[in-house]
């Protein structure tokens, strides 16, 4: 289990550079087609959006250091500064010092609420639906539904491969979990989903009911151990499984995990899978924090946590993180007639949609404002098509369109510069139709 | 002790009606965001109220205020490169959050730029590559994107090309300044009414000198004027070893005296030992031993030497200058002076701008502190050796970087202190080392270029009392209740602190 106070020393390391708040902080001349789109640029969706220094990581370490020193005393007010962040990970990609600056916003918004601070009253509402017995989702929506979209096997104990669904899936995006079902049974993999699932405990951990946390994930592990690999469409719930359940259990997984795209990634490169439809439209690729960033800086902190000579092993560790970031890109070159184009803010360096960490259910504003800021990126390559992966990428980047297009409607401007035409879609989606 | 009051919600309702709810805050977890302690100064009070003005004018009228109603202020924007210069004065007064006013004018007929405070480096060079790339932000060398340029101009910090040109400071052309008064005004030719900032020398004596340095004790600047000089793109490093900072440091003053030739060429020089190198990486997971640096090709010592040029011909020439200058050397003193062997990447990273190459040594052991001593060029290898030793009697690993400035004719002598911030009584041991070797660089006549205003300006004042006298009484004249945060130089001393001042035998 890891709390605040294990952090301490690795939250010592800020000395206050801001670097975090920049994309390609370290990559100054770094092309890009005009002036805004060019070298560094301030990336923090919390930054950005509120401006006082305690928005960005750059602040938010210091009152961690304040908090640990007893300086500063935990508050409902401390809570809605620190809780007004996406935890995407871009300080973390950003720093040289490798604080795990996701790790110690989590915990700290841990430590402020075990210190006896409510939750915000939007998190605490989503994290007392988990808790129903009749719910378990942060949806408010019947579990006896949770299999509803399904009418494959369910509770096939005897299966080796399990789809977990998530909440997003099985209550608010059930297209998806179709879609990933029948990617599954054309790619030949017999799973089953199981009606006793429990939400994974993603929105509960990123804002900070470490409590609620434990009980779900307790309850999943001891639910899905008996089968050999389980199946993800929903990047919270999988990063969740693959990164901190290990950490909050302090144990290693009982069964393997892997995203649904992943699955296709390994067949595509070993040549095992060929998509023969093609996709004749302008696409853009959005990386999803969760799937792409998050896994990436855990795979560079797993070698580096081996290694004794981080001067030698630190560059091996940073290529492995490239070789992860890339994985979608070779999905996204094996669909046939695609004119695929990168944004300026890609991998590692990626702006994060506005959604996650909490933030799209306690501060919209924010989490509307940093989607459009995306979208607005998005159309600068001049693509159609806005691709990603993630339920919650795709639901802030939709409302964010929305958004646009009542712009549009209400003041009669053409908004399609800044992303008022652009279509979002779901790469799982996209592959399903693909796919004979 | 100075007498200040308490910032008031009356005062706070003043600010307010002056920036707007939006941008005052006297959130309390807010103002503890801008408590970083680090690189530069370890003592701070927390600010009781944070502003962030959009112009001049809501500068001045802020400053009225606080004049009024004797609150302490201290402007900040980029901080000191790590950290922020938080008002070390009873009872925290008002922070000036300087980042949106971040507007900035290229003049490049005239060969200067204009910045107002919250104009960041990353920024800065994102625009100039697209709309000005034949010529050079006047960012610092070796600081984060997120450092300001007016924040290093005003330090006199370094700049891209330093090595020639001399600090920042000396490339100012002029200054906008605001006084607790509420006065505004400005320096160099930019006094007269409608004129550009195109003579710093101005109309009559010019008092900039009074404000560079100060970090806003005299004044807050709202306005630089910053010359700019060609960015030429025939660009790379050369770097030479030796076996003793002396050896290092003499080939480059032999290079630096070839002004009006290739020494103008060579816009950055500057070095270091291999613990620079060591304690870049967690102290528990890299090697600690030198055999393991010379393994992969470190030297014990080396100099680079940044090389612009308008063509390659002219950069080929001053290389192969360099080359014969070193080897004259290794003859003269019967030394050898190997020409390190730079990878393509190597140079790029070396040339890279801004950077973060300041940064990764809080990784070492979770903290450090950047000292910085201005020597005469042939004594910073006495001066590097001297902190070198300190630092080994002291526990502290002997890390060291020098830079030259202005053809060498100084140099920047500049000891890393690797600590661990988590260790208890550490900031005791560091005091203590800070004030041993602070003597001995006062008793060879060097100078603490940023001094702590704890240690480094008392001592040094003890020993310039006229000086010192001379400066409090300009700062009375310009900020008669002393509201303005005192800055690194502790000006006056009571300001500060009730401890004995430097002038207290008289």
């Amino acid at each position: 289990m890891t709390s605040l106070e294990e952090l301490r020393k690795i939250n010592a390391r800020c000395i206050h550079c801001r670097a975090c708040q920049y994309a390609y902080s370290n990559e100054p001349d770094r092309e890009g087609a005009d002036e805004e789109y060019t070298g560094m640029m301030l990336s923090c969706p919390g930054g950005n959006f509120y401006g006082w220094e305690g928005y960005f990581n750059s602040g938010r370490m210091w009152m961690a250091r304040a908090f640990l020193e007893g300086d500063l005393k935990p508050s409902q007010e401390m809570l809605e500064i620190i809780e007004a962040c996406t935890t995407c990970g871009l300080c973390a990609e950003q720093c040289t010092n490798y604080i795990d600056t996701v790790d110690v916003i989590e915990e700290l918004r841990a430590a402020i609420i075990e210190s006896g601070v409510e939750p915000l009253k939007r998190h605490k509402m989503i994290g007392d639906r988990v808790l129903e017995e009749d719910k378990r989702n942060p949806y408010n929506d019947p579990r006896s539904d949770r299999t509803a979209w399904h009418d494959g096997s369910v509770d096939d104990k005897d299966m080796k491969v399990a789809y977990y669904v998530g909440c997003t899936g099985a209550y608010r995006q059930q297209g998806v979990a179709k879609h990933t079902a029948s990617i599954l049974k054309k790619l030949g993999v017999d799973f089953t989903v199981l009606t006793d699932e429990v939400c994974c405990g993603s929105p509960i951990l990123r804002t900070g009911q470490k409590d609620i946390l434990k009980k779900v994930m307790n309850e999943n592990l001891e639910m899905f151990k008996d089968f050999d690999l389980l199946v993800f469409s929903c990047a919270g719930c999988y990063r969740t499984f693959k990164v901190d359940y290990p950490k909050q259990s302090g144990k290693p997984l009982p069964f393997k995990v892997a995203h649904t795209l992943d699955i296709a990634y390994d067949l595509i490169t070993e040549g095992k899978l060929k998509i023969e439809k093609p996709y004749n439209k302008k696409v853009t690729w959005h990386d999803p924090c969760h799937t792409i960033r998050h896994i990436g800086l855990s795979i560079e902190k797993e070698i580096l946590e081996k290694s004794d000579n981080w001067l030698l092993d630190s560059r091996k560790a940073a290529k492995a993180k490239e070789a992860w970031y890339e994985r979608p890109r070779e999905v996204i070159r094996a669909i046939p007639g695609m004119d695929f184009r990168e944004m300026y803010r890609i991998k590692g360096n990626s702006f994060c949609c506005g959604a996650g960490g909490g933030v799209k259910t306690q501060f919209p504003d924010m989490a509307n404002d940093t989607a459009r800021e995306r979208v607005k990126e998005a159309a600068s390559t001049g693509a159609e098509v806005l691709l990603t992966s993630c339920p919650f990428c795709i639901t802030n980047f939709n409302d964010a369109v929305k958004a646009l297009k009542k712009e549009e409607e209400e003041t009669g401007k053409d908004l399609s510069a800044v992303g008022s035409k652009i279509e979002v879609v779901e790469l799982l989606e996209l592959m399903d139709q693909l796919l004979d | 002790m100075a007498e200040y009051n308490k910032v008031t919600d009356e005062v706070v309702k003043k600010l307010v009606a002056i920036c707007g709810e939006k941008y005052v805050t006297d959130s309390e977890p807010l103002r503890y965001s801008y408590m970083a302690r680090g690189i530069m100064g370890l003592e701070a009070v927390l600010p009781e109220v944070v502003i962030r003005p959009a112009n001049t004018e809501e500068v001045r009228k802020i400053l009225m205020i606080a004049n009024d109603s004797l609150s302490p202020v201290t402007p900040a924007a980029g901080g000191l490169s790590g950290g922020f210069a938080l008002p070390a004065i009873e009872p925290g007064g008002i922070l000036m959050d300087m980042t949106r006013m971040d507007k900035m004018e290229v003049d490049t007929e005239n060969r200067v730029m204009i910045v107002e405070p919250g104009v960041r480096c990353g920024d800065a060079w994102r625009i100039f590559k697209k709309r000005w790339p034949d010529w050079a932000p006047p960012i610092p060398d070796g600081a984060p994107p997120g450092a300001t340029i007016l924040g290093d101009a005003i330090e006199r910090g370094f700049s891209l090309v330093t090595g020639r040109y001399g600090p920042q400071a000396d490339m100012i052309m002029g200054l906008e300044i605001v006084l607790p008064s509420g006065e505004i005004f400005r320096t160099g030719s930019w006094a007269l009414d409608g004129a550009k900032a195109f003579y710093r020398w101005g109309v009559g004596p010019n008092p900039d000198g009074l404000f560079l340095g100060s970090q806003g004790s005299m004044g807050i600047i709202t306005k630089a004027a910053v010359k700019i000089v060609p960015h030429p793109h025939f660009k790379t490093i050369v770097a030479y070893g030796g076996d003793s900072w002396e050896h290092i440091i003499e080939p480059a003053w032999e290079i630096g005296k070839y002004e009006m030739g290739i020494s103008d060429n060579t816009v950055m020089v500057q070095g270091g030992n291999w613990p620079l190198v060591m304690t870049r990486w967690p102290k528990s997971n890299v090697p600690l031993d030198y055999k393991f640096y010379e393994k992969i090709g470190i030297d014990e010592y080396w100099m680079n030497s940044e090389v612009w040029a308008h063509s390659q011909e002219e950069l080929d020439f001053t290389l192969k200058r360099i080359d014969e200058i070193y080897k004259d050397y290794e003859v003269k003193k019967k030394t050898i002076c190997k020409q390190q062997q730079l990878h393509p990447k190597q140079i790029a990273s070396r040339l890279k701008k801004p950077n973060l190459i300041a940064v990764p040594y809080g990784l070492y052991e979770a903290g450090f502190l950047f000292v910085t001593v201005y020597t005469p060029w042939l004594e910073s290898s006495r001066c590097a050796e001297m902190y070198c030793q300190k630092m080994e009697e002291h526990g502290f690993p002997p890390v060291m970087w020098v830079a030259s400035i202005d053809h060498a004719r100084q140099a920047i002598v500049m000891p890393i202190l690797c600590f661990d911030s988590t260790e208890k009584g550490v900031l005791d041991r560091i005091r203590k080392w800070n004030i041993e070797t602070t003597e001995l660089v006062l008793d060879n006549g060097w100078l603490n270029y940023r001094p702590d205003p704890f240690v480094h300006a008392p001592m040094t004042f003890s020993k310039s009392k006229d000086y010192y006298r001379m400066l409090v009484k300009f700062r009375k004249v310009l900020d008669p209740n002393l509201i303005l945060h005192p800055g690194r130089l502790a000006i006056p001393w009571a300001s500060v602190t009730d401890s004995p001042s430097p002038l207290e035998d008289e």
